[in-house]
Order: structure tokens, then C-alpha cells, then sequence
């Protein structure tokens, strides 16, 4: 349960900066604009002509106020006896003069002085937020003598956690406790920006009513959030009489115009502070405010420098990077570090890698996408499964994310995952306010240690982490984009290349069967026009002219083809490797009448998706083997099988044929590799080739396994696809 | 009198062997040859040295691929581009098969298109049929045909 939300609302509208009346422990008097009128004034002077007979005699020695500026001093005067401080401040339409019972810390003892003596120094000395916390409640324990000084700071959800204490004998320590956001309602936030101090001297206090002059004017309408003498809400004041405090003052500390913290201080008994020692506790809160703005600005910026050179380390030591990114993770300890990380994982679309501590890929997959519809440069959660629900599944690794998008077109996404942690928050009481049967709302009235777990949360993701993987990705996006330019440069070579080689076919194809055509035509002539005068042995040789020249065409014929199947685009449709072999089957036994082949084609040959052409170039190609091989045999026996594997469908066709010894499997792929001498079989020595090579351009694998003698099996799988409309 | 046949082939060899095939097919046909794509067409434009011969289209053309100057596509297209010419069979007569040559000859509106077989049986068997079918069965185009008699 988060004590945050609806105990506050309530609190949130006492009106705490016009409670028409102040504390007893000093007066005021309220004047209109610049002339010196006198609109109201508290109930414990004599009467208005009193009021007005100050107000006439300090008129003159008034200096110009800066409406919204914390009071300035105006000297002091005897009041009933006893000197009192005056200070004046202007709030809006009006001047307010403010009288308390003055101390023996005017002139050079003024408290202020001894600040810059004592506490500047210690404050310029230290190192972090801690040791400045401690020095200033040390200060201000010494400055204002109260029984507990406290320092804490407010977390993103306004819950404050005690980071420093100075406290005397008896009093209960709150170091390391946290203080729900509800103790302190957003428009009492708001007064703490305003107002650096507040001070309630006695908690049992009787509230001073003001009294207006103009009927018109209500004492509730008058904005006292700059008076030193406003009185607090009853609320507050039960809250301090729970905690067994009688006397508090809280300092703020205001960084870039947010509540940062308060140092808060408690007494046992009542506890008055003259206006000198408030001007210098608040001038204490405003130099600490101050120092922990640089002090955090500067451990932000070492941290930040220390970000920066692990990034500048993570894209200098990568040349190999590819526009995929995966390669980031190939070494992961700088990656990691960047953002303090159990796990990461970098994801290009349907591809994933990742090191560490991660969430399963399936499950990492759906996550980037996730993170991609959210149309963010990054995404940051200590918290992940509020966001993202199916988090919950996988809080030991990954609770806390981290995400990175990288293009808005491609699921390109680095995540760093943080485990959940086990966080025991102790809170100063149980954080919830009561509502009791008198129906009004009560401040809580325990503040014994109560300890609560937060187990589904990761560390938080700092400031600096965070602009970190932005600076990652900006680096990153740099480097995709230089890798796609020299992709593309490379594909425009390629492209030139592929040009050059079809230029090259071309003329081999024309210019290099023009000669063999000669030699045969010639040769045919000879042995027709002069076969009488011929021997027997010169017209066998002319007939090996022949066939060589012949033979030779054929192999010019086969190479062309084989460079065009890997120059030509592939037609993909949807491709029945079973009826199709059933339809090889017919032709090949055709070719081959006399010959008894045995076919067993399975039933449940795969469907694929592949180029119709090119797929039935391979199964021919293997089939129309498997028949030349087992040409020995009778019966020939040539069989083809499904094959399916993870992902992947193909055939297997086997045969009873000559086989092959497996010591040269290696060489059965390639281009114009014969295991066979030539007069056994015939064949130009390309139709595995080409097999191998329409298998690969399809994103498939092709394999062969053979006894010398007993027979040969070649087969291929390809990767199922889905059929693109 | 029957027309000719223009026989364009630059190869000596090649054109040899063709002659040799197209006497072998007994056609009654003269056989011109031209030995490039312009000699080609001045003979079909009656320009240059051909600018004195007898006005009148071949029967067929028979055109090698390959040629110097202005190749076999050329020739085609500049036929195809030329009204009195447009109708004229052409017969493309090619070393390959490759498939742009195929493809852009058809495009251009070639009336056949063969590729000469490495074996010379085979190769005399085509030239034949080819003389056979565009010499002497095919009807030409009534434009041309009246066109012919009219110079005859």
C-alpha cells in the first residue's frame, strides 16, 4: 500500500497560509500598500490606537521591501517591559511588522557571523551529500540548542529518508527512517519552497486571532506565508504532541525550486528562537540548499565523465560492430557497468542476443516490442511489472528495466535488466493517518521503527545512468547509420560486380561455343565430303573431335546455367516437393525405358515456399543422380523421404546406386568435382553444384552420406517461411 | 522470281557453315550476304552500295545476334521502326540462349529466334526448316507482298 494519496487530499486543503490568526509569542501588525494604513492586527495588543501609535513612529525608519523577500530586520523597541525585534516583510498588497522578544544575539553576536566562521569552512570541506547533511545538523544543533536535528531527503514519491542526525541524551534516533510523503501535504510542500523556516516554539500553544479593520476584509483573507508568526495547523500541532515534541522548527533545502529535504528540529520542551538566530538558521538552509546543489551537480558530473568514458570505451574498442548492434553484447562487462546492470539484451527485429542475468528470448522479444510501441527514445522503471504486467514473471532478473530504442521503423532495442532486490524501508511509525470516530482526520500518532519489505523493485536507474544510454544511443545511431552507408556502398559494388560477371557469361556464351560449333560443322564436313579417302582410325579420331567439341558445348552450357541460378532473383510461390518428384519420377523413367527403377516417394513430402524453377533444378538434379548411379543395379532402388528438423523441412533421396566413399564428401558440392571417372558416368560435374547452390540462395543446407558400392543419400532442408501475399 | 534471303553474318566460319546448310536445304532462293548491321541495312534501306539494287524486300532476313558496327537488336528495332520495312519476317540467329537477348528480341518483334546448334546435323537441319518455313510456305504480309509485285 502507498501512504501517499488519499489522506493527503484531505490534508492538502487546510488552509494553511491564511489561518487568520498567529502564535502567541509575538505580534503584528498588517499595513495596506505603501501608505502606512493600518488594515490588521494580532489580538494581543492593547488596542488599535496602540497599533496605530507604532505604526506612526516606525512608518519613517521603514525601509523599501521587496514583496516576497524573507523579513528584514528594523531594529528593536520595548514592548511591555521587554525589548522585542521588529522585522518587516511585504507579502502582495501588504507590509506586515512582526514583534518577538529579543535575545542577547544582536549586533556582532548575531548568530550569522559565527555561520560564516564555523559552519562555511566545515561545508566547503566536505566530499558528499552525507557529510554536508551531518555538518549542518551539527550547526544547527549548536545554533538553536534543540534536543534532535534531523536531515532528510525527499525520494521521487515525496517519502522522506533521515540521512543525518544530531540528537542529545533521551532522544529517540530516527537515522535511516523513512518519513511517509503524507506527512507533509502538497500545499505544505509548497510553503516549505516559499518559507525556509518555521518555527513552533510550543506545540500547547492558543492561536492569536488577527483583527481587520475593513469590515470587508476578513482576517482568513490576509496571506501570512511569510510570517515568522504564522500560526499551523491543529493538524500539525497533534502530530508534534504524537511524537512527544514540544517545541520544532523545519529548514528546507530547495534545489532548483524543488523540496529537495528539510532539516527538522524537535525539542522535549518549549524552545524559542529570537528573530536573529531564524535569520541565521534560514541562512544556514539557504547555503545548504546551495551546497547541495554543487555538491550533487559534481558527483553527477564525475559520474557522468565515468559514464561517458565506459560509452566512449564501448563504441572505440568495436570496429567490427555491424548495424545489428548484436555484436554489442559479444563483450558485455563495459555495457553492463554503463548502467550497473544484472543482464542486457540487444534485439534487431526478430533477432536477439544478451549477456548476463535476462528474462527468457521469447519473452525478451515481446518486451522490446513493447518497449518499441512506446515511440520513446529510452524507457527507465524500478518497477517494470506496473508498466508492463508480464514483467511480474521474471522480477528476480529483470524488475528494474532500462530500454534503449534505436530506430522507430525496426525493433531495434537495447534493454539492461536489474533483479528485484529486497528493501526494507523502516518508517518513522506506521505511514498512514487515522480517521478516527470523531470522524476528523488525525495525524498518525506512532512513530515506533515499523519495518516494511519492498520485494518487486529493482535499484532505481539514476540521472546519470539514464543520460548515459542516451549518449550510448546517440553514438550507436552514428554507428548504424555509417554501417548501412558502407552497406550500401558495398551493395552498389556487388551490384557492379554481378554486372561485370554477367558481361562476362554473355560472352562466353556467345564467343565460346562459336569455335566448337566450327570444329564440329567442319569436322562433320570433312567425314561427309571425303570418308572414301579416310582410314578407319582418322575417321575414329575425327569422331572424337567431335564429341569433345560437343562435350565441351555441353559444359559451357552447364556453366552458364549455373552462374545464371545465382545471379537471377528467386520467384518464390508455394512449391509441392511431392508432387513434383512423383512428376520427375515419370520423366526419368521415360528417359530411361528399358531400365527397371524402383520409386519410393513418401507421402508426406513438404510443401515449401522457394522458387518453383530452381526447386525442381535440385530435386532433378538429385533424383536424375540417383538413377545415373544405380544404372548397375536391377532393380534400381530409388527412394525420396521427408526430412523435418527444428524450423526446417526437405527431402532425402537415396538410391542403391555406386555410392561414394565419405573421405570425399567435401569435394561432392563443387563445381565440376567428378568421384567418378567419366566413361563410367557421364556428366558434366555441376549438377551438385548447382544443387548446393539453389539450396543456400533458399537459406537451406544440403548433405550427402555414402558406402562405396551399397548406394548414396543426398538431401537438403530448407527454413519454413510464411507465405507473403 | 522468288526473293532473296539476306543472310547478315560477320564470322567467316559461321557463315560458311550457314551457306553450306541453306545450299544443302535446296531452296531456289538467292542468298544475299551482308557481313554487318549497317551493310544490313543499307541493302534494306537501298542506301550506300546497295543505294542501285532492284527496289523490293527479301523473303526473310536471317540475322546474326552478334555483329559489328550495329548489332543484331539494332537492325530489329531500326526494321520495325521503318514502315516499309515493319511487316519483313526476321529470323534471329544466335550463338546463346541467354535469357535477356531472348526476351528483348521478342520485345523488339522478332518473327523466330534460334540458337545455333553445336552440332553441324543438328545445325543444318535448322537453317532448313527456317528457309523452308519463311522462304517459301509463309504467306508475307498483304502489304508487303503487293508492295513486292509492284516493283517487279
Amino acid at each position: 500500500m502507498n501512504p501517499t494519496s488519499t489522506d493527503l487530499d484531505t490534508c492538502a486543503s487546510e488552509p494553511i497560509r491564511v489561518p487568520g490568526a498567529i502564535q502567541p509569542h509575538g505580534r503584528i501588525l498588517v499595513l495596506r500598500g505603501d501608505a502606512d494604513e493600518l488594515v490588521a492586527f494580532s489580538g494581543n495588543w492593547e488596542g488599535v490606537d496602540e497599533c496605530r501609535r507604532r505604526v506612526a513612529a516606525l512608518a519613517p525608519t521603514m525601509p523599501a521591501l521587496v514583496a516576497g523577500e524573507s523579513p528584514a530586520a528594523l531594529g528593536r523597541l520595548t514592548l511591555a517591559g521587554a525589548d522585542h525585534d521588529i522585522s518587516a516583510h511585504r507579502q502582495g498588497d501588504y507590509r506586515f511588522l512582526e514583534f518577538e522578544p529579543a535575545g542577547a544575539d544582536f549586533g556582532t553576536r548575531a548568530p550569522i557571523y559565527s555561520l560564516a566562521r564555523h559552519f562555511l569552512p566545515q561545508m566547503q570541506r566536505s566530499r558528499s551529500i552525507d557529510e554536508l547533511l551531518a555538518i549542518a545538523v551539527r550547526e544547527l544543533k549548536r545554533l538553536t540548542g534543540f534536543g534532535r536535528c534531523m536531515a532528510y531527503r525527499f525520494d521521487a514519491e515525496g517519502h522522506g529518508q533521515v540521512l543525518a542526525e544530531a540528537l542529545d541524551d533521551g532522544y529517540e534516533s530516527y537515522a535511516g527512517h523513512c518519513f511517509p510523503a503524507s506527512d507533509i501535504p502538497a500545499q505544505a510542500r509548497a510553503l516549505y519552497c516559499l518559507n525556509y523556516i518555521r518555527l513552533i516554539p510550543d506545540a500547547r500553544y492558543e492561536p492569536v486571532p488577527l483583527f481587520t479593520l475593513d469590515p470587508a476584509l476578513a482576517p482568513t483573507a490576509i496571506d501570512l506565508s511569510l510570517a515568522g508568526l504564522r500560526s499551523v495547523s491543529p493538524v500539525h500541532l497533534e502530530y508534534m504532541r504524537n511524537m512527544g515534541t514540544q517545541a520544532s522548527m523545519s529548514v528546507s533545502i530547495v534545489v532548483r525550486g524543488q523540496l529537495w529535504g528539510l532539516v527538522s528540529c524537535h525539542d522535549h520542551d518549549t524552545r524559542f528562537l529570537s528573530f536573529p538566530t531564524r535569520a541565521a538558521c534560514e541562512h544556514l538552509g539557504r547555503l545548504l540548499s546551495l551546497q547541495v546543489e554543487a555538491t550533487q551537480d559534481r558527483l553527477e558530473g564525475e559520474r557522468r565523465h565515468e559514464l561517458r568514458e565506459l560509452t566512449l570505451r564501448i563504441i572505440a574498442q568495436r570496429p567490427d560492430l555491424d548495424a545489428s548492434l548484436l555484436g554489442l553484447v559479444d563483450d558485455p562487462a563495459p555495457l553492463l557497468r554503463l548502467a550497473s546492470a544484472g543482464g542486457v539484451a540487444v534485439v534487431l527485429d526478430d533477432r536477439c542476443r544478451s549477456a548476463g542475468e535476462v528474462p527468457p528470448p521469447a519473452e525478451i522479444l515481446a518486451l522490446a516490442e513493447w518497449v518499441r510501441q512506446q515511440g520513446e527514445e529510452a524507457i527507465d522503471s524500478d518497477h517494470l511489472a506496473t508498466l508492463y504486467p508480464a514483467a511480474s514473471r521474471w522480477q528476480g532478473v529483470g524488475a528494474g528495466l532500462l530500454a534503449l530504442s534505436i530506430s522507430q521503423v525496426h525493433r531495434h532495442v537495447i534493454l539492461w535488466f536489474r533483479p528485484s532486490v529486497v528493501q526494507t524501508v523502516t518508517w518513522a511509525g506506521r505511514p498512514y493517518k487515522e480517521t478516527r470516530s470523531d470522524g476528523r482526520i488525525h495525524p498518525r500518532s506512532s512513530f515506533a521503527s515499523w519495518s516494511e519489505e519492498l520485494r518487486e523493485r529493482a535499484l532505481p536507474w539514476s540521472t546519470a545512468e539514464r543520460a548515459a544510454v542516451l549518449e550510448l544511443r546517440q553514438s550507436l545511431i552514428g554507428i548504424v547509420l555509417r554501417r548501412a552507408e558502407e552497406l550500401n556502398q558495398m551493395a552498389s559494388e556487388l551490384g557492379r560486380v554481378n554486372k561485370e560477371l554477367e558481361a562476362f557469361s554473355y560472352t562466353v556464351s556467345h564467343d565460346l561455343r562459336a569455335p566448337m560449333r566450327h570444329i564440329s560443322g567442319y569436322v562433320d564436313l570433312v567425314l561427309e565430303l571425303e570418308a572414301d579417302k579416310l582410314g578407319d582410325k582418322a575417321q575414329r579420331y575425327l569422331r572424337h573431335v567431335k564429341d569433345a567439341s560437343a562435350y565441351s558445348g555441353q559444359l559451357v552450357d552447364a556453366l552458364l546455367d549455373f552462374s545464371r541460378m545465382g545471379r537471377t532473383a528467386l520467384k518464390h510461390a508455394r512449391v509441392d516437393l511431392g508432387a513434383l518428384c512423383q512428376e520427375i519420377a515419370r520423366e526419368l523413367s521415360r528417359f530411361e525405358p528399358a531400365r527397371r527403377i524402383d520409386w519410393t516417394i513418401a507421402a508426406d513430402l513438404p510443401v515449401v515456399w522457394a522458387d518453383p524453377t530452381l526447386m525442381q533444378v535440385a530435386l532433378r538434379n538429385l533424383m536424375g543422380n540417383a538413377v545415373k548411379y544405380s544404372r548397375g543395379r536391377d532393380v534400381a532402388q530409388v527412394s525420396v523421404a521427408a526430412v523435418r528438423r527444428e524450423g526446417r523441412v526437405g527431402i532425402e533421396v537415396s538410391d542403391n546406386g555406386a555410392g561414394f566413399d565419405m573421405r570425399y564428401v567435401d569435394k561432392l558440392f563443387g563445381v565440376f568435382q567428378r568421384l567418378h571417372q567419366s566413361d563410367q558416368f557421364e556428366g558434366t560435374g555441376i549438377g551438385l553444384a548447382s544443387v548446393r547452390r539453389i539450396v543456400e540462395r533458399h537459406g537451406g543446407q544440403v548433405w550427402a552420406r555414402g558406402v562405396p558400392g551399397e548406394g548414396a543419400k543426398f538431401g537438403f532442408v530448407l527454413p519454413i517461411k510464411e507465405e507473403k501475399n | 522470281m522468288l526473293k532473296p534471303i539476306l543472310l547478315v553474318e560477320d564470322d567467316a566460319r559461321d557463315l560458311e557453315l550457314t551457306l553450306v546448310a541453306l545450299e544443302r536445304s535446296e531452296l531456289a532462293n538467292e542468298v544475299v550476304v551482308v557481313r554487318d548491321g549497317a551493310q544490313a541495312l543499307d541493302y534494306l534501306r537501298r542506301e550506300g552500295e546497295f543505294a542501285e539494287r532492284p527496289a523490293g524486300n527479301p523473303a526473310v532476313v536471317m540475322l546474326d545476334l552478334k555483329l559489328p558496327k550495329v548489332d543484331g537488336l539494332e537492325v530489329l528495332k531500326a526494321v520495325r521502326e521503318t514502315p516499309e520495312l515493319r511487316s519483313l519476317p526476321i529470323v534471329m540467329l544466335t550463338s546463346s540462349h541467354e535469357e535477356g537477348d531472348v526476351v528483348r528480341s521478342y520485345e523488339l518483334g522478332v518473327n523466330a529466334y534460334v540458337v545455333k546448334p553445336v552440332e553441324f546435323k543438328a545445325f543444318v537441319s535448322a537453317i532448313a526448316d527456317l528457309g523452308v518455313f519463311w522462304a517459301v510456305l509463309n504467306e508475307p504480309p498483304p502489304g508487303s507482298a503487293k508492295a513486292a509485285r509492284r516493283f517487279e
